[in-house]
């Protein structure tokens, strides 16, 4: 999976490769304007991560030239504004997905995993992993064949940790997953200890491994190989 | 008090003060050709009867008139020179007592002195200057009545325009997106009223703009190192680190959520403020709270909360639909967070409002304060401060009344769709 990232801020360029690459994708880069349409004309990308305030130019004009040109990459664009018009105007434009900034790099690859799902005709709705099978469509997961009866916060829950396996992912993060933004109960996660040490009795009683780790109850682990 | 009274009672006051010195002027003046004319008509009779005398060397026959006559006597003094004076004589022609002006000399006939006087009444004197102070007086009740009249017609048609701008200045609100554009006026008093107003609202305009693009960019511009701290923190989760190290870290996410959450919260505050939303979308109210209930399921669930729900189903708003789940999710959001555990949460939805009423250990809040930003009841709380100044911003514009009540124990806000 081809991935182009499309962001000038250096660091945070450097983290969202960092991380990308190590889930797997094969990131290129291009730090303003011409450079992404450069190699936009050049390349086809499974899904490109756009900043939309960019030097030279804005990410909104990449969008209208992928639309002129008829090209299908996916597109998530990372904003540092919350705008609800540029939102609109961003998903107008063709757009997958939008994530405001500061995101979770965790989410972000939960978001471009959907997309290219999404993006992908040829019957690629199916996630196996292990002895996880997880059909997206009809958002059912098997455990060594065995069906498993998950609540929806459930599957989303363990949609999240099998995209960001082998990670730590923070309480923070999770739990922003799953109940949005406007979600700020910062001082009391316990609603969320109890979704996994649920999710994770499922997975043992449908014989799978204890693959969930807890990270000092601070963070959680999925473990799979 | 009005100008024009302040005005008015000034004109009319000067009015009347020059017209009465005018009058006690113009009664003098007149009063003195009155009487001079008199001394000459008395003069004149003086000179006849001398020139008579000294032609026949005899007295005339003397003619008295209703208001002339004429005494003679024989007199054994002589006057040196004729003598005027006032006096109150009797006319023997009108058969009453009459103030009179008098002239008196001595003449000499063949020998004998006479004392002569010739009376001249001032009735007709007097009556003309009755008639002549009526009509002063008269002249100035009707000029008074004119100049009110004039004044109150025309002086309320010259200063309509004023009264047209006072009414654009009180409708007039600085996050209204356009200044001041008050129209030319053919008096320039009020054209320069209306220039300046113009002119100032223009500047404060663009000032005002100016620090919202200043709030509004500064916000945004802090997202991104904000977006670097939080990659940076989530790759050092992945270091194979301590349980104290990952308990910093998380402390720094806490803090940058925190950040990130007030940034939205402010940037969305002045979003409302300074856009145009048109409420041309049919929000369907009932089933977006159903769902976002549904949504924060555990979250009531965490804190051991009762719900109550009494939703009317099918009811639309004209709305909009972001702005509507913004309103609910604050309103939802803030009573999960200050609900005591084990509390009751009562949901309404009718036609005319969303209630949303829940248990409360402590009293109520300050009614004045609750919609201000930055204000929590207790310090230490976990949210922004901004949560129900948003839903109350969203509610000004969109036109309705958002209210808090306290009541048996219970915070309920309410929001009304009409007013």
């Amino acid at each position: 999976m081809k991935l182009l990232i499309v962001e000038d801020e250096l660091a945070l360029k450097e983290s969202l490769i960092e991380y990308l690459s190590a889930s797997g994708y094969l990131c290129e880069s291009a730090a303003n304007f011409n450079e992404a349409v450069e190699k936009i004309e050049l390349y086809d990308y499974d899904c490109i991560v756009l900043d939309i305030m960019l030097p030279g130019g804005s990410g909104l004009q990449i969008l209208q030239y992928l639309k002129d040109n008829k090209k299908t990459d996916g597109v998530i664009i990372v904003s540092a504004k919350n705008a609800l018009e540029d939102k609109i105007k961003g998903i107008e434009l063709g757009a997958d997905d939008y994530l405001t900034k500061p995101f979770h790099l965790s989410e972000l690859s939960v978001r471009i995993a959907a997309i290219i799902r999404r993006k992908q005709f040829n019957g690629q709705s199916f996630i196996e992993h292990d002895f996880f099978y997880i059909d997206t469509i009809a958002k059912t997961v098997k455990v060594n064949n065995k069906i498993l009866d998950l609540t929806q916060k459930e599957y989303q829950l363990l949609l999240f940790f099998i995209i960001n396996k082998n990670r730590v992912l923070s309480k923070n993060a999770i739990a922003q997953h799953l109940w949005g933004d406007d979600m700020d109960y910062a001082d009391n996660y316990d609603f969320l200890y109890t979704h996994i040490k649920n999710l994770r009795k499922k997975i043992i009683n449908a014989g799978g491994d204890d693959c969930i780790k807890s990270m000092y109850r601070e963070g959680y682990k999925m473990m799979l190989s | 008090m009005k100008l024009f009274t302040k005005y008015n009672r000034i004109s009319i006051a000067a009015t009347i003060f020059t017209f009465v010195l005018g009058s006690i002027a113009f009664y003098f003046v007149l009063d003195y050709v009155l009487t001079r004319q008199l001394k000459e008509t008395l003069r004149s009779e003086q000179f006849e009867i001398i020139h008579f005398v000294e032609e026949h060397h005899t007295l005339p026959e003397i003619q008295n008139t209703r208001h002339q006559w004429i005494t003679v006597e024989k007199s054994t003094t002589i006057l040196a020179k004729p003598l005027f004076k006032n006096a109150e004589t009797f006319n023997p022609g009108e058969n009453e007592l009459e103030s009179v002006k008098q002239l008196a000399f001595t003449i000499d006939v063949a020998g004998q002195h006479f004392l002569i006087t010739v009376n001249k009444s001032k009735g007709e004197t007097e009556d003309l200057l009755k008639l002549i102070i009526l009509v002063t007086v008269g002249m100035i009740a009707l000029i008074l009545l004119f100049n009110f009249i004039i004044n109150r017609k025309l002086v309320n048609r010259i200063w309509q325009p004023f009264y047209t701008t006072i009414d654009h200045i009180k409708t007039y609100h600085i996050s209204n997106r356009q200044p001041l554009q008050l129209s030319n006026e053919p008096i320039e008093e009020l054209n320069l009223l209306n220039e300046s107003l113009n002119t100032m609202t223009q500047s404060i305009h663009q000032d005002y703009q100016a620090l919202k693009s200043f709030t509004e960019n500064a916000s945004h511009e802090m997202q991104t190192p904000l977006a670097v701290i939080r990659s940076k923190t989530e790759m050092l989760l992945q270091e194979n680190i301590s349980e104290e190290a990952m308990k910093q870290i998380i402390g720094i996410e806490d803090g940058i959520q925190k950040l990130s959450r007030l940034h939205q919260s402010l940037l969305l505050l002045t979003k409302i403020e300074n856009t145009q939303f048109t409420f041309n979308e049919n929000v369907e109210m009932s089933e977006l709270l159903s769902q976002k209930i549904e949504e924060k399921k555990e979250l009531f669930e965490s804190k051991h909360l009762t719900i109550e729900k009494n939703i009317q189903p099918f009811i639309t708003l004209q709305f909009h639909q972001q702005l509507a789940e913004i309103l609910i999710n604050n309103l939802l959001s803030n009573t999960i967070r200050y609900t005591p555990e084990n509390g009751i949460v009562t949901i309404e939805l009718d036609e005319e409002k969303l209630m949303v009423r829940n248990t409360a250990t402590e009293n109520s809040l300050d009614v004045e304060k609750i919609f201000q930003r930055f204000y929590k009841a207790q310090q230490n709380q976990e949210g922004t401060g901004l949560g129900l100044a948003i839903v109350k911003e969203i509610g000004r514009i969109a036109g309705f009344q958002v209210q808090y009540l306290f009541h048996n124990q219970h915070h309920i806000f309410t929001i009304y769709f009409k007013q």
